[in-house]
């Protein structure tokens, strides 16, 4: 089912191994490594064609200084840390209740309801972009920070809840029979016993609802607009101006965007991939 | 020296407004204006918060209260704003773009606004802010469309700026013949081709005929139709334009004149200040008005222009008039169309422009080489959907100039179907 490990194959396949990957390395990260050139590029650059060559210049100083001090940028990076925090919170501490819930207690249609937040999970988000937005709008909760929130912790905590679910089922059922024997009430059962040993769940869900919060680009665009509410994934566009496109400044915008999540990823690179495989391995 | 002359025209602007604000107190305005304005890029943006302030500053019994939208986001918006609960004064756009608006009585009628002697120094614009024999809101801002080309190499080549077809045909020859491309063009997003449409039209059949045909009440079939894309085929044929140009937004074709490859560009005047990033100096650079090709018609200029409209449901009706007269004076027309602030041309005859060589020859060209009427170019023109399946046609008919009946049929069928 694996591949045989590289070090156990023929000495010609390990050279020839060790010269492709840096060439398929190259080629996969190519978009990355134009979008960083492209961001310590003068813009006249663009106006001479030369976007895939040296830059005439270098602007970094002067391209990053602009994303961070003459744009909205700073703004959009709070209000994506101000709907992503909340997010994370919210989503995975309901999650985990209902997690808990489901994962612990025995009662009719417990199946059932599991089956509809998983259910939730397949349907495509795009056909709820209408009624979504409606719904906001009549709320009046259209372009705020709450409205997003709200939306994605509604949307997140169906997948958190099979995360939960599952993991709490993998734990040892004796633990909270001992507690209910020792008299111990349900809330602080799962305050007490349950929570602690969720905390490898809990830590790689939140970095992967961070990310995934972080990056969403979709509803940010369909809920909000304007640099009141915007997150950073849509507030990149404000360098588009009326007629031309500053592709430097775009470019700088984007890898000052992407860094949060890339630095969340290595930080926390043990839960995130925890978190990719544990609901998945009951 | 030049600090000194920019504070003195500032003291002249702000002489000037003082004296029109003496004359506005008597009418003692008072109450609340309600504002939306879609200029939410930052330096449009600094314009209109500078606007707003002024124009409370000279009302002391006026409240201004201003609302910036985001400038994509209004064009969705504007409907509902103007429905329920309507501000004073709107941003729009000028010509066809008004019509959904007028139609529904969104827009006040304000043509008593325009029967003002002040007035007539919009009179290049009239025509524009007019429908149904009405004027229903005022120009704050435009800028001019035309030819840019590389002057150091049309001097290389001894070549002059063309006045007619035949002088037009006969650069682009020689220019041709030497391995450079007449014209850079970038189709990708369609407009472009749009602009080169609605002047090789108006050069053929005239303003009305173009305006006629953006009404949707001549045929696209009809032989002067024909005409006008046979003169675009000369170009075509004779290979005028740069290869696979559908492939390119209007920037990325920007390197093929700032390289030298290509001779000239139609465009907007936004055009320059990214030709100047690029490198061209103004002795490398010029401006020439589109040329001539039936000498029976008179000129006609693209020339996209920015308004403000009253509301037909403004509670405050002579403060927002006096909102429009004080947006239109030549004082404020000079002062938010300077190089630090919108960078664009004074609607206002009477206005005066910074020292830039394209503004002048812009401004200059409108206000007096442009008696067949302005233009608002192809997408605001004609009704949006005849836009956007006309300038798929048009771009196709770059690339395969021989589908120009299967191309005329669609535009009629899609003409017909909207019109009727």
């Amino acid at each position: 089912m694996f591949p045989t490990p590289i070090a156990k194959t023929s000495r010609t396949w390990q050279i020839s191994y060790q010269a492709l990957l840096p060439v398929m390395l190259i080629i996969w990260l190519l978009p990355l490594i134009a979008v960083a050139n492209f961001s310590i590029k003068p813009e006249s650059d663009f106006v001479n064609g030369n976007y895939w060559g040296i830059p005439s210049s270098f602007e970094a100083f002067s391209n990053y200084g602009r994303v961070f001090f003459e744009s909205n940028m700073p703004r959009y990076l709070w209000n994506s840390l101000f709907i992503t925090i909340p997010t994370v919170i919210g989503a995975v501490a309901l999650s985990a209740m209902a997690g808990f819930a489901l994962g612990v207690y025995k009662f009719k249609g417990n199946l059932l309801l599991f089956f509809i937040f998983i259910a939730g999970n397949f349907v495509p988000f795009q056909i709820l972009m209408v009624p979504v937005r409606d719904l906001t709008l009549s709320l009046n909760l259209y372009d705020t920070k709450t409205g997003l929130v709200l939306f994605h912790i509604a949307f997140q905590t169906g997948f958190c809840t099979l995360f939960m679910r599952n993991f709490i089922r993998a734990l040892p059922f004796p633990l909270i029979e001992a507690a209910r024997v020792e008299g111990i009430a349900e809330w602080r059962i799962f305050l007490f016993v349950v929570l602690p040993l969720m905390k490898p769940a809990l830590a790689a869900l939140a970095v992967l609802i961070f990310t995934f919060i972080w990056n969403d680009y979709f509803w940010a665009v369909v809920l909000t607009q304007g640099p009141d509410a915007q997150p950073v994934t849509a507030g990149i566009t404000e360098f588009n101006s009326q007629y031309r496109a500053a592709y430097h400044l775009m470019s700088a915008g984007s890898i000052v965007a992407a860094l949060p999540p890339v630095a969340m990823f290595f930080l926390m690179q043990k839960h995130f991939i925890a978190g990719l495989t544990l609901g998945a391995v009951k | 020296m030049h600090s000194i002359l920019k504070t003195s025209l500032a003291a002249l602007v702000a002489a000037g407004i003082t004296a029109s604000s003496a004359a506005a107190d008597a009418h003692g305005l008072s109450g609340e204006l309600n504002i939306i304005s879609d200029m939410s890029n930052p330096a449009p943006r600094a314009v209109m918060e500078g606007l707003a302030a002024d124009f409370d500053a000279l009302h002391p019994n006026l409240e201004v209260n201003l609302t910036i939208v985001d400038r994509e986001a209004w064009k969705t918006q504007i409907r509902n704003a103007l429905g329920a609960n309507p501000p004073d004064v709107v941003n729009w756009y000028a010509a066809n773009r008004m019509r959904p608006y007028v139609d529904a009585g969104l827009f006040a009628d304000i043509s008593d606004l325009w029967a003002e002697p002040e007035f007539e120094a919009l009179a290049s614009t009239k025509g524009a802010m007019t429908l149904d024999g009405a004027q229903w809101g005022v120009p704050y801002t435009y800028y001019q469309w035309g030819v840019y080309y590389r002057k150091d190499i049309f001097d290389q080549y001894g070549l002059s700026e063309p006045t007619n077809w035949e002088e037009e045909l006969a650069n682009c020859q020689t220019l041709l013949d030497n391995g450079v491309k007449c014209y850079t063009i970038g189709t990708k997003f369609l407009w472009t081709a749009g602009g080169w449409f609605d002047y090789i039209n108006s050069r053929t059949n005239g303003y009305d005929f173009h305006m006629a045909l953006a009404r949707g009440e001549v045929e696209w079939t009809d032989d002067r139709v024909r005409q006008t894309f046979a003169n675009w085929r000369q170009l075509i044929d004779m290979g005028a334009f740069i290869d696979d140009h559908q492939t390119y937004s209007w920037q990325e074709a920007l390197p093929f004149m700032v390289n030298g490859e290509a001779a000239a560009y139609l465009m907007g005047n936004f055009a320059v200040a990214a030709m100047r990033d690029g490198g061209l100096t103004d002795d490398q650079l010029d401006f020439y008005q589109f040329p001539m090709i039936n000498p029976d018609v008179d000129y006609a200029e693209d020339a996209p222009t920015d308004t403000f409209h009253i509301a037909s449901g403004a509670q405050n009706m002579d403060a927002a008039k006096e909102f429009l007269r004080y947006v239109t004076s030549a004082e404020v027309q000079t002062a938010i169309n300077g190089g630090d602030a919108l960078g664009q041309l004074p609607v206002n005859a009477n206005a005066s422009i910074d020292a830039d060589k394209f503004l002048e020859q812009g401004f200059d060209m409108l206000s007096n080489n442009a008696g067949g009427g302005i233009m608002q170019f192809f997408d605001r023109d004609f009704d949006a959907e005849m836009a956007s399946v006309g300038m798929e046609g048009l771009q196709e008919f770059m690339v395969f100039p021989d589908n120009l009946d299967d191309i005329l049929m669609r535009l009629e069928e899609t003409r017909q179907r909207i019109y009727n």
